[in-house]
């Protein structure tokens, strides 16, 4: 047996293929709810007044400066205690939504402080490849907007904005990328993804070399694909990213 | 809101245990982001020199091995140096040596691109200009395109050594006593003030990001003038 010598159980196996499954389901969340709160950021600090600007400026500034690992342990560890207390006590205390078959319950709260945190980063990056996208569409397409008559929200909405986000979807993608690697920093929280699970059988069986190998293929697969399917979506798309 | 807890222990944040014991807090996380920081630009420069002036396979070799880093989270990659340093070199390496290597490599790979960018943004007519003259094509590169790239590219050293100090808080997960994990420490003693100790350590790397940002800059501004007027 060397380095490549024993090939890790089943059960090991298995241990791996669900941490990359808590991956790709944290991920999914995060990036769709990241986009959402993203594209909301951006919309406000345009089309919002001068509060607004500086507010969500100044929150974005934030974010991207902190480290996300020190984010994560002030929702897990720090949020907590500045709720008041009828706030934890009702997020700390299960609750369902009777939905037909399927009862739709409320995650715990380690779960929500982990979406929440890696969401909130995720959304302050996209916010700033939406706003860059906005920079790049040219002022000529504004003032022609405005000589039309278009209202300046009119403007925003039907020509600014679409050019924007289809300049800043590869960029975008770029960030969705970063969602699947910054999901390995749930594991400092306890949450059993594909790093953490990587770690566990290489504790277990001193397989560093497939445990790791395994969950770095895994990795690199799943961001392959997206990257691979973000640059296929803007090569579908009709008005080409690609042309500014 | 109860600073007590942070004042209390502002100098365990700051410089850990040292002087009475190792290095920590802090002091570590600059030290761990500089040594991290030059050498991830000696080795984006030297891949990105790579990556610009080789073709064909080699620059496919290249740019899949550089992609291979980018598409791996670091904190696989702080495992990873942290299992195979060991067995490389025979002997063993302390988690600083480890987590310096890991993000020297990331912090590499990623500026290699904007190595490799900033070279080929310099015009052809600069190169066939210097071939023309009778230099070659290394001598064209040093004398001719790298005076000129380098200051391009000063802002994509800055950002990536910004990133770094961040990502530093990464070694948290092999137990290097940097500033979050001082921060834990110092959490999991108190107890009680767990918002108003991450606040405080968000706040430190903000303004250190924050000063290196507005640092870079300054500098960037006083460099414009001159060259716009050559231009």
């Amino acid at each position: 047996m060397g380095l490549f010598g024993d090939l890790l159980a089943p059960r090991y196996l298995i241990w791996l293929l669900q941490g990359f499954g808590v991956t790709l389901a944290l991920s999914a969340a995060v990036c769709v709810a990241g986009t959402g709160l993203g594209l909301a950021l951006c919309c406000l600090r345009e089309v919002g007044g001068r509060f607004a600007e500086a507010v969500t400026t100044a929150f974005v500034g934030l974010i991207r400066n902190t480290p996300l690992l020190v984010q994560l342990f002030f929702w897990y560890f720090g949020a907590a205690a500045l709720m008041p207390a009828w706030l934890t006590a009702w997020l700390n205390s299960p609750h369902s939504l009777p939905l037909g078959p399927a009862d739709l319950t409320w995650p715990a709260y380690e779960t929500l402080a982990r979406f929440f945190g890696l969401t909130l980063y995720a959304a302050a990056y996209i916010a700033e490849e939406c706003r860059a996208g906005l920079n790049g569409v040219r002022p000529a397409q504004r003032e022609a907007a405005l000589a039309l008559g278009l209202t300046h929200f009119q403007v925003f909405r039907h020509i600014a904005l679409p050019q924007a986000l289809r300049i800043a979807w590869l960029p975008v993608v770029g960030q969705y990328l970063n969602t699947i690697k910054n999901t390995s920093l749930t594991m400092t929280i306890g949450l059993a993804e594909l790093s953490y699970a990587s770690r566990e059988v290489e504790t277990e069986t001193f397989l560093a070399f497939q445990a790791f190998g395994i969950a770095t293929l895994l990795y690199v697969g799943a961001v392959a694909a997206l990257e691979a399917a973000g640059h296929s979506v803007a090569r579908r798309d009709p008005a080409g990213t690609t042309r500014r | 809101m109860n600073v007590s807890v942070v004042t209390d222990n502002l100098g365990y944040l700051l410089a850990g245990a040292w002087p009475d014991g190792p290095v920590g807090g802090l002091l570590l996380t600059l030290i761990l982001s500089a040594a991290s920081g030059l050498a991830s630009a000696a080795l984006g420069l030297v891949l990105g020199i790579a990556l610009a002036m080789s073709g064909g396979r080699t620059r496919r070799v290249l740019i899949l091995g550089l992609g291979l880093f980018r598409a791996v989270p670091i904190v696989m990659l702080i495992f990873w140096s942290y299992f195979l340093l060991p067995v490389l070199f025979g002997l063993a390496v302390p988690e600083i040596g480890t987590v310096v290597t890991a993000l020297s490599l990331v912090g590499g790979a990623y500026l290699s691109y904007a190595v490799a960018a900033g070279i080929e943004s310099i015009g052809r007519g600069q190169w066939e200009a210097g071939l023309a003259l009778g230099f070659g094509r290394w001598q064209v590169l040093r004398v001719i395109i790298l005076p000129r790239a380098l200051p391009a590219m000063a802002p994509s050293f800055v950002n990536q050594w910004t990133a770094l100090i961040k990502d530093t808080s990464l070694a948290y997960v092999i137990g290097v006593p940097e500033l979050s994990f001082v921060a834990t420490q110092v959490n999991n003693r108190a107890m009680v003030y767990p918002a108003e100790i991450f606040l405080f350590v968000g706040a430190v790397y903000g303004c250190l990001c924050l000063v290196i940002d507005r640092l870079a800059a300054l500098f960037a501004k006083r460099r414009r003038p001159p060259r716009s007027r050559s231009a």
